[in-house]
């Protein structure tokens, strides 16, 4: 069984409830604008780029703005030619934030090679598939610092950049969970019932579609979705669907967004780590959201994570 | 005072059986969880010979106690008093080195750090194991005269026994069935298929097959195409034997009817 349309899904859920049909976009608040394409020119004040329909876009760079490739830098010093994600206000004209050739690596060790510059394999689950990223010798005392046992079976993830074909690591992304990826801690017991909101950390990965707005998930069916890896997690969530709902607040900027459920967080699932982005938040990712999400819920893709609280849209 | 020293052989032999039982099914609801690597002499051997030694662990429990039951050889005795002091040395262990781990004596049930009690268990069972040794008859002949001093024994287990509470905890605070995995697909389709809503709808529709199936908190939808093509959904309860269903008629979105509602309940 396949799913034909996930919008279809919440129609049909919403009729035989008899309730409303959650539609996704951001809630209150002046509201955030993610544009990508690749940069055909910049200079200090004004940025052109090809988007990935093939359209030429022209728009303003906010004097306050500033960009990261690889490391901060003024958006003027972006390569030609490289991939951007950017933060804009008034509907899309206006760049505060750019990030270029960014790329997050999230997996599983497989192996790890090399002397100086590591070469790492990563498996970053079942329909994501295996990925090898180099983490270049620079980086390597950043990353293993945060990642306490850099060996096969552990957890990686790092952000980084993209060079051509390979990925680069640079910036670990969290604290290495102190566990094996296949033992992650049961969630603890229900004394309350169900809460109808749960907080954690809500993440991003690149690996969905372009210009894609969607969370992954991690407590979907197994049969459901076709994914071995499915349901697990370390906070207690409630079983949802591709196609539900998902209402997140990011609660360091106070903005809410629903966003659709659309792949199977089963990586997402097996941290059980916390976010500090604005405060501690309690362990466990609860949702992986796609750049596009993460970016106009004001999250900052360098930093990895931000502490979210998410409900039924 | 052969009662005495028979008197314990029950419990011993009910416990092991426990063991071996509980064992073997935590081994067989898969480890993936992680729950092996926090379990008793697991957490002390490499993750790849974990399910051997818990195994093995299970098996011996196994030999231990049908010996105790059926045959008065002191080897199985021996075996016995050998085993569980061997266990207090390794419940003493896990303390000391993985203050985390459960003793894992019962599987999953066991996952609470090892404390002075479970040690106390081991060593009062290592204690009518030896007394055992100079009992007359075989097992199965105390199952058949209880005294008062089965009762007692069986009592002193009970106490030092932390499993109890953990049972008694997930009873109570059981996850909501929001979080709990549903029934198979199959089963679920198979109470839709007994439901009034069901027989009600079941004459229009093209196919009896689903087309979609998913499932959202503590229901399951599956999505049905009706003759004239608008979609019937259904929603199953995923608790208790005959949930309540819930039934919808929705026209295609095409020709900009609205969704037509008619919950009907069971």
């Amino acid at each position: 069984m396949g799913y034909p349309s996930v919008e279809r899904r919440r129609v049909l859920a919403a009729a035989a409830l008899g309730r409303e049909a959650g539609v996704p976009g951001s809630g209150e608040g002046d509201p955030l604008r993610a544009v990508m394409g690749d940069i055909l020119d910049i200079s200090p004040h004004l940025i052109i780029i090809e988007t990935p329909e093939g359209t030429e876009e022209r728009l303003v760079i906010a004097p306050w703005a500033t960009a990261w490739h690889g490391g901060d830098k003024a958006p003027s010093d972006l390569p030609v030619g490289s991939t951007v994600i950017m933060r804009t206000l008034r509907d899309g004209r206006v760049v505060e934030r750019l990030w270029a050739d960014i790329t997050r690596l999230t997996g599983t060790i497989l192996s790890v090679e090399g002397r100086k510059d590591l070469s790492v394999q990563l498996d970053c689950g079942p329909h994501r598939g295996r990925r090898t990223i180099v983490i270049p010798y620079r980086a390597t005392g950043r990353i293993m610092v945060r990642h306490a046992r850099f060996e096969p079976g552990f957890l990686f993830d790092a952000i980084g950049i993209r060079k051509g074909e390979a990925s680069l690591a640079l910036l670990p992304a969290t604290s290495q969970p102190a566990y094996p990826a296949r033992a992650v801690p049961a969630p603890p017991p229900a004394y309350g019932g169900l809460q109808s909101r749960v907080s954690g950390t809500a993440t991003w990965s690149d690996v969905f579609d372009e210009e894609d707005r969607g969370a992954a998930y991690p407590m979907v069916e197994r049969s459901d979705v076709d994914c071995p890896d499915a349901e697990v997690s370390c906070t207690g969530l409630p079983y949802l669907a591709i196609g539900s709902m998902l209402q997140v607040r990011n609660s360091c900027t106070d903005r809410s967004a629903n966003v659709p459920i659309v792949a199977c967080g089963c990586v997402a699932g097996r941290f059980c780590d916390r976010c500090v982005e604005c405060d501690t938040s309690p362990r466990g990712r609860i949702a992986e959201l796609s750049p596009f999400s993460y970016v106009e819920l004001g999250g900052d893709l360098v930093k990895g994570c931000f502490n979210a609280q998410i409900g039924l849209g | 005072m052969t009662l005495v020293l028979a008197s314990q052989l029950p419990a011993l032999i009910v416990l092991l059986v426990l063991g071996t039982v509980a064992k073997v099914a935590t081994v067989r609801s898969g480890g993936e969880m992680g729950t092996l690597a926090r379990l008793g002499p697991a957490a002390l051997v490499p993750a790849r010979i974990e399910v051997p030694v818990l195994l093995v662990c299970a098996v011996g429990e196994l030999v231990i106690a049908t010996g105790l039951l059926v045959s008065t050889s002191p080897i199985f005795r021996w075996m016995a008093v050998v085993f569980f002091a061997m266990c207090t040395y390794v419940l003493l262990e896990v303390r000391r080195r993985r203050p985390d781990a459960g003793c894992g004596c019962f599987g999953e049930v066991s996952t609470a750090p090892v404390g002075l009690r479970s040690i106390a268990r081991t060593m009062v069972l290592t204690g009518m194991a030896v007394l055992s040794l100079w009992a007359e008859g075989p097992g199965w002949q105390v199952f058949l005269q209880p005294s008062w001093f089965v009762a007692a024994g069986v009592v002193v287990l009970l106490v030092l026994s932390p499993e109890l509470e953990e049972m008694v905890d997930r009873l109570r605070y059981r996850a909501p069935c929001e979080q709990r995995p549903g029934p198979a697909v199959e089963v679920t389709l198979a109470r839709l298929r007994s439901s009034g809503p069901w027989r009600q709808h079941r004459e229009q529709l093209a196919t009896v097959e689903p087309y979609d199936s998913w499932r959202e908190l503590c229901w399951r939808f599956f999505a049905f195409e009706r003759r004239d093509g608008a979609d019937v959904v259904f929603a199953v309860y995923l608790s208790g034997r005959r949930p309540a269903v819930r039934v919808a008629v929705v026209e295609h979105e095409g020709n900009g009817a609205l969704p037509v509602y008619t919950p009907v309940s069971a």
